[in-house]
């Protein structure tokens, strides 16, 4: 570790800080619907939209109908962009690399993906998509499924601050504005600065180009032995990349145009892109702590959220930061690599810069894994699966917390508040008194739903993960066995179950088995919580507010913070410790013994 | 034919989740609920 690393994190902080209150504040007047200045620009295409579609936009809706409208425009979306995945090689538009359809389980792993916010990508996608289906498929998803969760954090903040009302909103409106005047503005901007840095903005055909130095491959033939020739040319691939670069990470979406994501040149040139690309994942959810302040009345409550983030994510890098900066105990000492490296040294000095690009290094990895594992971004700059044991296990952990260091959008301020009301719930079993949340009782129906929202997740992860290492084709695309192994398979129904994104890579997951059944816990991960979240928000709403007490519990306080990050650590921690001891923690062991797994 | 199935699993899915709407709606309903 060195202190110019410590430093640039720290900036990366103080810039979080200073982004987050406007930010707040101007979704604050988004959603409810005060003026701003893009509304002479906005309005009338707002207006536009609903009368095109039929919305009356000063209808609300309760919970039952806010779900259910998530829901059905989530199955349309979804199967939209199945169809385009099918017949992109049918459709005489934007496909100059003649791209063939998308094979159908990997259309529909890719379509649930999207649709969920999860960017889990089974593929290589500038083999595989069009231009018009990363454009018109994806790119709009990530537009859509990061709108979506703005509006149900909306609707969830709307249900703590509303009293004896039985409206949490109208979806479409949340929808369409979330898109509009937060989206969109912000993204336009965002990828004009990142062509500045030198991301590509394209239409073209593929470019080819001849090598200054002809490479020798040697491959498996047709007959599996072994065919040696040279290649001189190099495919470069192109695309409209900048413009989806941009709501990849502001909507914390994650899903890359090109197969090596935010560590490939076109998509994140730059140190200073990097730093672009880090701070807008975390820009809504950090706003949105500053919006729930302000929209419940108590600003300093949006804060204790905001500080009980803030420590998770510093434990979080901190630990992944000491990991990466170790050297691999495997490497450091031997003999033949102290003599490639020169006498007294070794080839692991300054740390593991394996799967690590060196134009951002070791700092600059461990913070961009953090925070797009404490999101629900699920975009890479490094390679997980190259990261020391215990590095590799931080973004595990940061999504098996459930993703509410910050968060998705949207997602992470739902999330983080069903675990304030698991907070609030045993901080007044402690007491002895019915438990109370900005003035509103937490009753038995609250409870139900939050723990039913926290148990699904484990369920579903844990569930899926048991089966396929015990399954052939559970096993048969592992690239390593013994414990890394096991991390793949976990990180991946993890990553799929949290909506995440991220690979650990290492594991090959076209597969028919690997393609449906990560769709399935994408689904569940995403639409299974997302219910029971709103059904708590729904009866928050029919509340009365009652004054405070001497025995309410308040939650704008450094002690509401701190029980809020252990309720975080002991659900998270304890329901995965066991699996995740079998993983990354018993490979540092091994590790340590000189032991590896091929 | 595989296009068939994922568009089932969809709206099977899809029609599940409406239904498990419902179903917590239904647990709803103790005395001590506002």
């Amino acid at each position: 570790m060195t202190l110019n690393g410590w430093l640039q994190i720290a900036v990366f902080f103080a810039l979080l800080l200073l982004a987050a209150k406007p930010m707040g504040l101007y979704m604050v007047r988004v959603y409810e619907r005060k003026k701003t200045w893009l509304d002479p620009v906005l309005g009338p295409v707002e207006r536009l939209l609903y009368r095109l579609t039929g919305v009356d936009a000063e209808t609300e809706m309760g919970w039952i109908e806010y779900g259910a409208a998530m829901l059905v425009f989530s199955c349309a979306t979804l199967l939209l962009t199945y169809a385009i995945e099918r017949l992109q090689h049918a459709i005489p538009l934007w496909n100059p690399q003649h791209l063939a359809a998308v094979e159908p389980y990997l259309a529909w792993n890719t379509a649930a993906s999207f649709t969920t916010n999860t960017n889990w990508q089974s593929y290589v996608p500038e083999q595989t998509m069009s231009y018009l289906t990363q454009m018109v498929g994806l790119a709009t998803h990530n537009f859509w499924s990061a709108a979506t969760g703005m509006a149900l954090a909306i609707a969830f903040i709307r249900g703590i601050a509303r009293r004896e009302s039985k409206k949490l909103g109208n979806f479409w409106v949340d929808l369409t504005r979330g898109t509009l005047w937060v989206l969109l503005p912000i993204c336009i901007v965002y990828a004009l600065a990142l062509v500045s840095q030198g991301a590509i903005q394209n239409l073209k055909p593929y470019d080819t180009v001849t090598l200054v130095e002809p490479q020798t491959v040697t491959a498996p033939g047709a007959d599996g032995k072994p065919v040696t020739t040279t290649v001189t040319t190099q495919t470069i691939a192109q695309g409209p990349l900048a413009s989806q670069e941009a709501i990849k990470m502001l909507g914390t979406n994650g899903g890359g145009f090109m197969n090596a994501n935010s560590s490939h040149p076109f998509e994140n040139p730059t140190p200073f892109s990097n730093l672009l690309q880090m701070l807008s994942i975390f820009l809504i959810p950090a706003g949105l702590t500053v919006t729930l302040g302000r929209m419940v009345g108590s600003p300093k409550h949006g804060w204790a959220v905001f500080a009980a983030m803030a420590v998770l994510w510093f434990a979080g890098v901190a630990t992944c930061y000491w990991a990466e900066s170790q050297p691999n105990p495997l490497l450091h000492g031997v003999d033949q690599h102290v003599a490639t490296a020169g006498p007294g040294q070794s080839l692991s000095s300054g740390g593991n810069m394996e799967g690590k690009e060196v134009r951002f290094g070791i700092a600059n990895s461990a913070l961009f894994a953090t925070v797009t594992t404490d999101a629900s971004c699920g975009a890479v700059n490094g390679m997980h699966d190259s990261f020391m044991p215990l590095g590799g296990m931080v973004p595990l952990a940061n999504i098996m917390m459930g993703e509410i260091i910050f968060g998705g959008v949207g997602a992470g301020m739902y999330g983080m508040l069903i675990f304030v009301i698991v907070s609030v719930f045993i901080a007044g079993l402690m007491v002895g008194r019915t438990p109370e949340y900005l003035g509103k009782k937490v009753q038995a129906f609250d409870v139900q739903m939050s723990m039913l929202y926290v148990l699904i997740f484990p369920l579903v992860i844990l569930g899926f993960a048991a089966v396929a290492v015990l399954i052939p084709a559970g096993l048969s695309s592992l690239s390593n066995h013994g414990p890394h192994g096991f991390t793949q398979i976990l990180y991946a129904y993890t990553s799929a179950a949290g909506n995440n994104g991220s690979a650990f890579a290492g594991l090959n997951a076209n597969t028919h088995w690997y393609n449906s059944t990560l769709g399935i816990t994408m689904l569940v991960g995403r639409f299974l919580m997302i219910v029971p979240m709103l059904a708590v928000a729904g009866n928050l709403a029919t509340k009365k507010i009652a004054p405070p007490s001497l025995g309410t519990f308040p939650v704008d306080s450094t002690l509401f913070t701190v029980l809020l990050v252990g309720v975080i650590l002991i659900v998270g921690a304890l329901t995965f410790f066991p699996a995740l001891s079998l993983g990354p923690i018993l490979e540092h062991l091994l590790l340590r013994s000189g032991i590896s797994f091929s | 034919m595989s296009d068939i199935v994922f568009l089932a699993v969809s709206l099977a899915f899809f029609f599940v989740a409406v239904l498990y709407v419902y179903g917590c709606q239904s647990l709803k309903g103790g005395r001590e609920d506002a």
